[in-house]
């Protein structure tokens, strides 16, 4: 419980967004699995695109 | 300009004993302790295929070939030091490499399951720690210590949470790799697990940064420029997800 209140708020959203990242990832990867070539593409890039998310928020104009 | 730390007034820094365990670890070399992960990999992912229907006796040779060169990278260590290393991890690596190429089919989905793969993948992973990066033993000319120089002290302490985060990270990289063992197309299997590694260094790599950047808090922007940088980014994710959204209700 003391980890959570030392989380910030711009922590917190980075943690969401990584575990959106995860999720997104996963997804793509099934799809890319199944074959379904778009679905995999829109998943892949949703996870990039949050990850990129994620590192920006808590570090501006780092690289992800 | 020299400066000596410490005084005559103060005491020296007591050091604590190795663990036994770990210095019995460090005692034996390189190549014997990557000889157990070597044994296990070659027993999980090369024997099952050089032994299978339709391996020739050429394979069964190299299999056992990859064997000899662990042994020999174990009992020449003593005498060849780190040479021997080169021995059992390229005698290993090039025998498991050929009998893969020699007996293709045995690697196929249909006769290959997942965990088997899974703790290939382990075992593989783990000869390489232990090859690469072998426990050290320590140097009995030096009190039980490794470095002979003073303890170094970390400049900023490591917060506990950050074990929630890297842990976190590792569960969803190691819960990518569950993907697509199941794919029957080679090529599109091999094109899954390089995308499954991808995202999981990539979700690692961030969840580094992240935590990282919590302990350089003093040096970063305000939380609302820190918005402001991000709102780019944050504003694509939730554009692809009410695009996804929108393509998906139709």
């Amino acid at each position: 419980m003391k980890v959570l209140r030392e989380i910030h708020l711009a922590d917190a959203l980075a943690v969401v967004l990584l575990i959106a990242a995860g999720v997104s990832f996963w997804l793509g990867s099934s799809a890319l699995a199944r074959a379904e070539d778009l679905k995999a593409f829109y998943w892949l890039a949703v996870g990039v695109v949050t990850v990129r998310a994620a590192v920006q928020v808590v570090r501006p104009g780092a690289k992800a | 300009m020299g400066v000596d730390s410490t005084s005559d007034n103060e005491e020296p820094r007591s050091v604590a004993p190795p663990r036994p365990r770990f210095a019995k670890l460090g005692a034996i070399g390189a190549a014997a302790q990557a000889s157990v992960p070597g044994l296990y990999a070659w027993a999980v992912t090369v024997a099952p295929v050089a032994w299978s229907r339709g391996g020739s006796l050429f394979a069964k040779g190299a299999a056992i070939a990859g064997l000899a060169a662990l042994g020999v990278g174990v009992a020449t260590e003593g005498r060849w030091g780190p040479r021997a290393r080169f021995v059992s991890v390229w005698g290993l690596a090039l025998t498991s490499a050929l009998v893969w190429l020699l007996v293709p089919a045995a690697l196929g989905p249909l006769r290959l399951d997942a965990p088997r793969g899974i703790l290939g993948m382990v075992g593989w992973g783990l000869f390489a720690l232990a090859s690469a990066a072998p426990a050290l033993g320590a140097d009995a000319s030096s009190s039980g210590r490794i470095v002979d120089d003073e303890p170094l002290q970390p400049r900023v302490p490591i917060r506990r949470g950050d074990v929630v985060y890297i842990g976190g990270a590792i569960v969803v990289a190691v819960a990518l790799q569950l993907v697509g063992w199941r794919v029957t197309v080679p090529e599109r299997a091999l094109l899954v697990r390089l995308v499954t590694l991808a995202a999981a260094l990539a979700i690692i790599g961030a969840a580094t940064t992240v935590s990282l950047a919590r302990h350089a808090r003093a040096v970063t922007p305000t939380p609302r420029s820190r918005f402001r940088a991000a709102l780019p980014w944050l504003a694509l994710v939730l554009l692809l997800a009410a695009g996804g959204a929108l393509v998906g209700s139709r």
